[in-house]
């Protein structure tokens, strides 16, 4: 319980330090409007000679949309690894190390705090993108089909958290990780379907696509707010589980290999 | 004369600096080429499904993609690491430094930090566009080739324009961190959207206000013969526009500077 109280605490510190940066909360909102736009002018066109695209109405891929551009503002963890690199290498990662809490467990709730912070404001700003472009938007209606996504939601952060710290840390190790943390931002904006739904993929693409994790991130508790791959969803939770326990092992085995090459100088 | 012999000395320094981080120096490669891939993967997927997007096939994606690539790639070797210094200098002073300088500022801070890593882009970015060219079925002639590529140099020279003009704002701003967000949104909306889909306001905001929407757009209209001439003419005085107002706010930044406290 005095453990838990600590986490709070970090937590409650981030969400009071989000208050100093109110101009960063609004423009973050306005920008939500990007990719909002880009579905509509692209979609918008394509629809004008069909009504259906991979069993998407036009209102429904808006929906998909909204949903998955709301997800994948909330999942601010890329800092994270950003922050543990930048701190091994010049030597104030033993910063971190002194304190008497895990680190992940630092990071962890660090993003809880941003995150419980953000999610009014996003869901504010979807809400009113909702309005401004007359979205008919579409909502599952099954409380399981709801908590199941809502639960994989958690988890799909949870994961995005331990696996910037999972990068973060292999900076003990190769010391110079920019290059390949932005190739990462690459790619993972492609497989977590926030430019475009994997349903558009052919279908063993997918069936690859639903053994990794960032299917379950982004894509899959997306579809799930809006009604459809109901029957992935408890598949979704345990497969997304066994990640997080896979992934956590290899936080484990890496730290206790490399922390030793840390000297507190940089590199 | 000078500023070639200037160049080619900027050139020989940046290279052997670069040079000390060799894994380092393919990093924009690696970046910028797993950007453009994706965005492969994802009109690959979207035209999986549909048979064109408005008046463009697969084949004018492919070769629209390659051409925002081309124009990025030059940008990446010869002045994007350079240009991107500029709101760091004015703000911190550094400036000074460029000042005493018998060269002009502007043309040593794009031409300091070339990029010969990313060269491997220029060849990628080509390969992209042959392939697109291909899967048109564009019956190319010397008059639309020569037509794409005077697009093509004018849309670089316009690309260029934004970002000094972006970064300039920080002669008279305390931050133009906005802006520089705001560049980040608007050209990652237009890499993934050609200027094709814009229409009312969204067509006024992305060709004349941040004009990224015309960038890669009007260099393919004109390789596939889509291209009127008010609209080639509409091109030419978007840049000539930018070219005159990046020039006067450049200059009356450099009036403004106060060394360090700017």
């Amino acid at each position: 319980m005095r453990e838990m109280r600590k986490y709070r605490e970090i937590m409650h510190v981030y969400i009071k330090s989000q208050l100093a940066w109110r101009a960063d909360v609004v423009f973050n909102m306005l920008f939500t409007v990007a990719k909002i736009l880009f579905a509509w002018l692209l979609w918008g066109m394509v629809f004008r000679e069909r009504n259906t695209v991979a069993d998407f109405t036009f209102h429904g891929m808006l929906s998909y949309y909204i949903v998955s551009s709301f997800l994948s503002q909330l999942e601010m963890s890329g800092g994270i690894s950003g922050e543990i690199s930048a701190r091994i290498r010049n030597g104030t990662f033993s910063n971190y190390m002194v304190m008497p809490v895990s680190i992940e467990g630092y990071f962890a709730a660090m993003e809880v705090g941003v995150v419980l912070f953000y999610l009014c404001f996003d869901l504010l700003a979807a809400m009113v993108w909702i309005f401004v472009f007359r979205i008919q938007f579409l909502f599952a209606r099954s409380a399981v089909v709801l908590g199941c996504a809502l639960l994989m939601t958690v988890l799909g952060l949870f994961f995005m958290v331990q696996l910037n710290y999972f990068l973060g840390i292999l900076t003990l190790k190769y010391e110079e990780i920019s290059t390949f943390l932005m190739i990462k931002d690459n790619l993972v904006s492609l497989v977590t379907g926030t430019i475009v739904p994997l349903a558009l993929f052919p279908e063993g693409v997918v069936g690859v696509m639903r053994l990794l994790p960032f299917y379950y991130v982004t894509y899959l508790p997306s579809m799930l707010f809006t009604g459809r791959c109901a029957e992935e969803a408890v598949r979704g939770l345990v497969v997304l589980g066994l990640w997080c326990v896979l992934m956590q092992w290899a936080i484990v085995v890496t730290w206790r290999k490399y922390r030793v090459k840390y000297d507190g100088v940089g590199v | 004369m000078k500023y070639y012999r200037v160049w080619k000395a900027l050139l020989k320094i940046r290279f052997q600096n670069l040079m000390m981080f060799r894994l380092g120096f393919w990093g924009p490669f690696f970046v910028d080429g797993s950007l453009f891939l994706v965005q492969l993967a994802v009109f690959d997927a979207i035209y999986a499904n549909v048979d064109r997007i408005g008046s463009w096939g697969r084949g004018e994606m492919i070769l629209y993609i390659g051409t925002f690539s081309l124009i990025n790639a030059v940008n990446m070797v010869v002045y994007f690491f350079g240009v991107n210094g500029i709101t760091s200098k004015i703000k911190s002073g550094e400036m000074d430094l460029y000042l005493t300088k018998p060269v002009s500022p502007l043309f040593r801070l794009t031409f300091e930090r070339m990029n010969p890593g990313s060269l491997p882009l220029l060849v990628f970015s080509i390969c992209i566009i042959g392939y697109g060219v291909r899967a048109a079925g564009i019956s190319v002639s010397a008059g639309r080739v020569l037509g794409y590529l005077f697009f093509l140099g004018i849309m670089i020279l316009l690309y260029y324009e934004m970002e000094v003009l972006i970064r300039s704002v920080a002669f008279y701003l305390v931050s133009n961190a906005r802006m520089e967000q705001l560049e980040e949104a608007g050209l990652e909306l237009c890499m993934n959207l050609p200027g094709i889909a814009f229409y009312g306001i969204y067509k006024f905001v992305f060709y004349c206000i941040l004009p990224y929407g015309i960038m890669a757009t009007l260099p393919v209209q004109s390789l596939i013969g889509e291209m009127s001439w008010g609209t080639a003419a509409f091109g030419i005085a978007v840049v000539c526009a930018f070219s005159g107002l990046t020039a006067l706010v450049w200059r009356n930044g450099m009036r403004h500077y106060n060394s360090a406290s700017s």
